[in-house]
Order: structure tokens, then sequence, then C-alpha cells
């Protein structure tokens, strides 16, 4: 018998072995599964990288303050670069099927399978970021982004000499046009007459896409870089070309330490606080939450060695105007590209339009289809 | 030390060798699991329970299988020619298309018709764009692999401008949700795909489709003179004309079969599925290039191809469950690539083998 022949047979008994040992471990492992929970559990489901130092990482931040505030009274966890579709809905399932007892989606693109999820599990709660859809045990919420984009287009438009800020933008859809408008509106207000140029990529998230826009803008002649997308390769880019950067989303001034102005960040932990503390004690109800600068859900970064004292207070006095509501960036006289007047003096946009809007204000170049 | 090749393969060593290379993975991946301190007997739990043993785990296992089912076979049926059609994404892209304005066209059509419609222009769709790639190969002998590739951008583009960047008749204009983001039209009732529940199993007709596919295809390839000239050519194309065959026709024929095959794919993501033209969502899954490793798991096996889907799709499906605040996802990543790249590489095993001597050895003869 060669050692080839015995080989062979020592093969099949090899395999049946490691697939038997595999088959208990999986049989101890599910006898142990059966152990009911004592803690809370709640999730949240994110379309990019937890860590991507934009959107889905300032959730994260939220999640993680939960976590701290409640200690051992809670488990939290994420799912990240879920893709949207049947592959949500599997993910919700599992998330369910593991015991969580309120589950927070973060892009809209989820929430075909939260409404889906939602009917068939009425004892879980349901809570979507940027949506519309409302049931029992389903919530929206957001948050007026708007009013701390203008307050970082102000910083924009102080530091434009030549009075053109490039924009990176993802989907031509009215919160990213909202947004859009009030960086423009903002950059408008410290530097008068300034234009703002956009470019789509189309995602939320693709980092070589959102560089070539950032190069593209640069080349177009933009003198500042801002951006309404989620990875800070926008800044990156503009540190390499010494071109002072607007973030979004999350503190992302380490990847620009010298042209960081400042960034309209969302601070999500006290709502999420709000509502995980709800859903344990049973007092969790379905509603639409608009988070604002008042209750700090939305804010400004800390501001970078290139923002003026000058700016600072300019900025300052509009922030207490905006809390104060003595000032709102979207009240008439408001004009769109062409100069038509779309809000007359003393009208002003409702959040029900704002979820609407679909026209870019004068001085934006780009088109507001994509 | 040498490798060389077998000179027969026996059939156990088919089934032997894959299971081997599972166990050998799950040795890397305990060493892997131990040294990152995560518990390798839960992990692999959790792995199981999600892919196949939870309630309603094997469900979900088939939505991920259904897509990848099609795309596999699509390969499986022209790389089997030796024919690199690397398109099957846009093709499925192509198929979601056509398969979902023939079901907004035949909005108050009655369900068969219109399912049947749906099969019938998904597949049309897909083999249309194939058949670009497929008149180069054949008649310019132009790369398929690049024109393919290359056509799979260009989809991408094409299904997110109809939803994105038009008011295409694929798009919902009207309602507050649709203006809040852009969305394709919701399907009629009429267009949703039958589906079949088995003790708690949902079996989605798309699905049942891709198993009805693989037997057309394994009928074709092994027992028709058209699956016969196939092989041929794929294995020698000269010796192929010498023997009269019409190769031009064979390639432009697996071309489309393949093309026709993801359509399908596209159309039952429609009817099955999202409901509606959804960009996003499928330029995000990539269910075409998954198709490739599907099939060459598969090792072109039609039947194979569906089982490996299946296996891949809770393989997929159980990454999800496994990844979260206390388990990386970059480590479930390391996860199933171990396992696909120790079945894939213990492939190598089943067409040679090692023999451990100082001198070649006079009894075998060696052959290549």
């Amino acid at each position: 018998m060669t050692r080839g022949r015995k080989l062979a047979l020592v093969l099949p008994v090899l395999a049946f072995a490691g697939v038997a040992v595999l088959a208990l471990g999986v049989a101890a492992g599910s006898a142990r599964s059966h152990k009911q929970a004592a803690t809370f559990k709640a999730a949240w489901i994110y379309v990019g990288p937890h860590d991507d130092h934009g959107w889905s990482q300032a959730h994260d931040q939220g999640r993680l303050y939960v976590q701290k505030h409640l200690g051992s009274k809670v488990e939290t966890t994420y799912k990240e670069l879920v893709p949207e579709g049947p592959q949500t809905c599997q993910v919700i399932e599992s998330l369910v099927r593991d015991g969580n007892k309120l589950i927070f989606a973060t892009s809209f693109g989820f929430q075909d399978c939260m409404v889906s999820e939602a009917k068939k599990h009425p004892d879980v709660d349901f809570e979507q970021a940027t949506g519309t859809a409302l049931s029992k045990n389903l919530a929206e919420y957001f948050g007026a982004a708007e009013d701390a984009i203008y307050l970082s287009g102000m910083a924009a438009g102080a530091a434009s000499k030549k009075g053109v800020i490039g924009y990176v933008v993802p989907f031509a859809i009215p919160e990213v046009i909202r947004h859009a408008n009030a960086f423009a509106l903002g950059a408008q207000a410290t530097h008068p007459g300034a234009k703002v140029r956009l470019i789509w990529t189309n995602s939320w998230l693709d980092l070589s896409k959102e560089k070539k826009a950032a190069q593209a803008l640069v080349s177009a002649g933009c003198d500042v870089l801002g951006q309404n997308v989620d990875s800070p390769a926008t800044g990156e880019f503009a540190e390499s070309k010494g071109v002072p950067w607007v973030g979004y989303d999350s503190n992302a001034q380490t990847f620009a330490p010298k042209q960081w102005l400042t960034a309209a960040i969302y601070n999500w932990g006290p709502y999420y606080l709000r509502r995980v503390k709800a859903a344990m004690n049973g007092t969790w109800k379905s509603g639409f939450y608009y988070g604002s600068l008042n209750d700090h859900l939305v804010g400004l970064a800390p501001y970078g060695k290139k923002v003026s004292a000058k700016t600072k207070r300019a900025i300052a006095a509009k922030k207490a105007a905006l809390m104060s509501h003595k000032f709102y960036e979207f009240a008439g006289p408001l004009h769109d590209q062409s100069g038509k007047l779309r809000v007359k003096k003393g009208q002003k946009l409702s959040v029900h339009q704002l979820y609407a809007m679909n026209w870019l204000v004068k001085g934006v170049i780009g088109s507001p289809k994509g | 030390m040498r490798i060389e090749r077998r000179l027969a393969q026996p059939r156990w060593l088919m089934l032997v060798v894959p299971l081997l290379s599972l166990v050998v993975a799950f040795v890397v991946a305990t060493v892997i699991l131990l040294a990152t301190h995560h518990p390798p007997l839960h992990s692999f739990r959790r792995l199981f329970d999600a892919a196949f043993l939870a309630n309603g785990a094997l469900t979900e296992t088939v939505v991920s299988a259904t897509p990848l089912a099609f795309t596999g076979l699509a390969a499986a049926v022209a790389f089997r020619m030796n024919l690199f059609n690397i398109g099957a994404e846009g093709q499925l892209y192509a198929g979601a298309i056509t398969g979902a304005t023939m079901g907004l066209l035949l909005g108050g059509a009655p369900s068969p018709v219109t399912i049947a419609v749906m099969i019938l222009a998904g597949s049309a769709g897909g083999a249309l764009l194939a058949a670009i790639p497929g008149v180069l190969r054949a008649f310019f002998s132009t790369n398929e692999i690049i024109t393919s590739l290359m056509l799979n951008y260009v989809m991408a583009l094409v299904i997110d401008y109809l939803i994105f960047d038009s008011h295409s008749y694929l798009r919902e204009t009207k309602g507050f949700n649709a203006s809040v983001f852009p969305q394709g039209k919701q399907l009629p009732d009429a267009a949703t795909w039958s589906s079949w529940t088995i003790h708690g199993l949902v079996l989605p007709l798309g699905f049942l489709v891709a198993i009805g596919v693989a037997v057309g295809l394994w009928f074709l390839y092994s027992r028709t003179r058209f699956g016969f000239e196939v092989q041929v050519i794929g294995d020698s194309a000269r010796a192929g004309r010498y023997a009269g065959m019409r190769t031009r026709r064979k390639i432009l024929a697996v071309m489309l079969l393949s093309g026709a095959v993801a359509g399908l794919g596209g159309a039952s993501q429609d009817g099955d599925f999202r409901h509606q033209l959804d960009p996003r969502g499928l330029t995000q899954a990539n269910y075409g290039y998954t198709g490739i490793v599907v099939a060459a798991l598969a090792r072109y096996n039609p039947f194979a191809v569906v089982v490996v889907a299946f296996l891949l799709g809770g393989l997929q499906n159980a990454g999800y469950t496994l990844q979260g605040a206390d388990f990386p996802n970059g480590l479930v990543g390391v996860l199933q690539g171990l396992i696909l790249f120790c079945v894939l590489g213990g492939e190598l095993f089943v067409r040679y083998r090692i023999r451990f001597e100082r001198r070649p050895s006079t009894a075998a003869p060696a052959t290549q």
C-alpha cells in the first residue's frame, strides 16, 4: 500500500471527525443560547462603516453615549455597510431574533423594510431617520441640520476670496437641496453675491468620487470647499491643495488640521438616550422628531485656525438669532436660480415644504435634478 | 515532493475534498478568532444559526440565494465554453429594467400573464445587452471580458439615470414620499411573483425558476448536440471548426443564453422582492460578481450552482448577523474569505495529487 492510498483512507475519517466536532460544538452552543437576557437590547443600522468620520459615525457616537449612560442595563449593537433592499429586511429580522427591542435605521433606503418589519413585529419599536413613514411602532426622527449648515456656510463665505465655493453633494433630493441652499445662503451672508458650485456624486459615501468631485471643483475656480457627503475625502484633498474646508456630520478636523473651518454636526446621543429609556420603561411612543439648535441635536464643530474672530462673532450672533427664532434662513424673500421669487416676503417654509424642496436658491451653480 | 495531475478523479474525492477544505477553514478561523479574543464555538454557532438553523433563517437565505443562483448560472453557462461573460451584473440590471417596465405596462392584466411577460422581458433584456459583447466577440474577436465588464458600468449609470436623473416612466413622481427621495414606481399587485410556504419556509417563484433553469441547462449541456458542440468549441475552437461546427453562432448563442439567465435574475428581483426598480439596492448588492464565485465553486455544474448559491446566501446573511459592536465587520470578511479560499484552493487536490518520494517513480508515468 502506497503512502497516498493510506492517506486516502485517513482523509474521510478525518473529515467526518471534523464535521462531528463542529456539529457537537454547534449543538452545545445552541443549548446555551436559550437563557433569557435581562438587559435591554437596542440596535442601529448604518449604510456606511461605523467609523466613516461622517454620518454613520455621528450615529455610532450616539449609540456609545447611550451605552455609557445606561451601562450594563442595555446592550447596544450595530450593523454597518448594510445594502438597501431585501438584505435590509434580513438584517432587521436577525436583529429581532437576537432580542433587540428598539431598532434605529439611519438611512432613507432602509425605510421600506422598516415599514414591513414593523408590521411583522408589533412587540418591537422601530425608528427611522430621515424618512416619512409612521405607524404605531415606527417613529421618524431627523434634525434641522440646515440651520447649522447655514452657520457653517457663513464660515465658508468669510474664508473665500473669490466668492466661489465648491460643495460636494450626494443625491439631488430635497434633504440635500435644502442643505445646499442653506449653505449658499450662509455663504452669501458673509460674502455678498457668493456663488456655490455643486457636484453630485450619486452616493452617500464614495471616497474616490468625492475626491474627484473636490478636484473638479477646485479646478473650476472654487477657493473654499464644503460637503454634504459622508466621508472626509474632500477634506483630505482640500488640505493637500491648501483650500479651506467645511465638513459635515462629524468633527473631522484631524483630516485637514490646517484648512479646517468648521462643520455642521449632529449630536444624536441625548435623543437616543431619551428614546431608549422610554422603550425600557414602556413609555415609548411613535412620532416625528425634528431636532434643532435649541435641543443641541445639531450644532457646529469646533472652529479651525482659519476662522477669524470677526467671523466667529458674526456666526455667534446669527446662531443666537436662529435659536430665539428672530432669524430663519428660509424666510422670504427667496429667489431661485433663475431669479424667480419662490418665497414671498413675510413667508416661511414649513418643515413639510423643506422635506419636498426641489429648487436651488440664487447663486447656486448646478442642477436640482442631479 | 512533487505535484502531479491525477489520471482519474475518483468520485469520493469530489465530496471529501470540499468537506476537508471546510474543516481546514474552520481550524484556521478558530485560530484567528482565538487570537482576536472571540469565542470560536459561539461564533460558529451564530454563523450556522443565522444561515440555516434559526427560525426563519432558511427563508432569508433563499432570498439571498435566488439572485446568486441566477448570476451563478449565467456565469457557468458561458464559462463552460471558456467564454468569460463578466457582465452578469449589468445584464441583471437590464433584466430588472425591462421586467419592471413590462410589469408596469401590464398594470391591469391577470397575474399569471403579467408574471410570464416579466420573465420573458427580463430574459430578453439581459440577452440583448449580452448580445453586444457576444457579437463583438463572435465577429470581431474582441475580448469579451473587457466589453462585458465595461457594460456593467454603463448599465449602472443607466439604471441610476432612470430613477435619479430623469422623470422616466419607471420613476414615481407622485406623492410626498417620492418627492423626499427618488424611487421607482410601485409595481401593481398582479406583478408580485407568487411564493409557496412549506413548513414556514417561503419559496419564492424566482428560486423555483432558477432550479428549473438549472435543470434545463443541465439537459442542454449533457443531452443535446448543442451542448456537446459548445463544450468541444470550449476545449478547442479550432478542432470545433475542423469538425464543421459553427463557432460564431455558438458563441453568440451562449452569450445570449448567459445574458438571458442573468436578466431573469433581474426580473426576479423586481417581482419577488423589491416590487419596483431599485437602482440603489441593485448596485450595492454586487450579485453579478458574486455569481462568478458561485459558478467557480460549483465547477460550472448547474445543480451545484444552485446548492452553492444557497450556501453562499447563507454565509452572506450569517455575516450580517455576526457583525456588530463586539465583532468587527472586517473579521466577518476574513472568515467568509477563508471559507471561500479554502474551498476553492482545495480544488487543487481534486485534480492533482502530491507525491512524497526522492525520485520519480518508474511505475506511474506522469502524463500531462
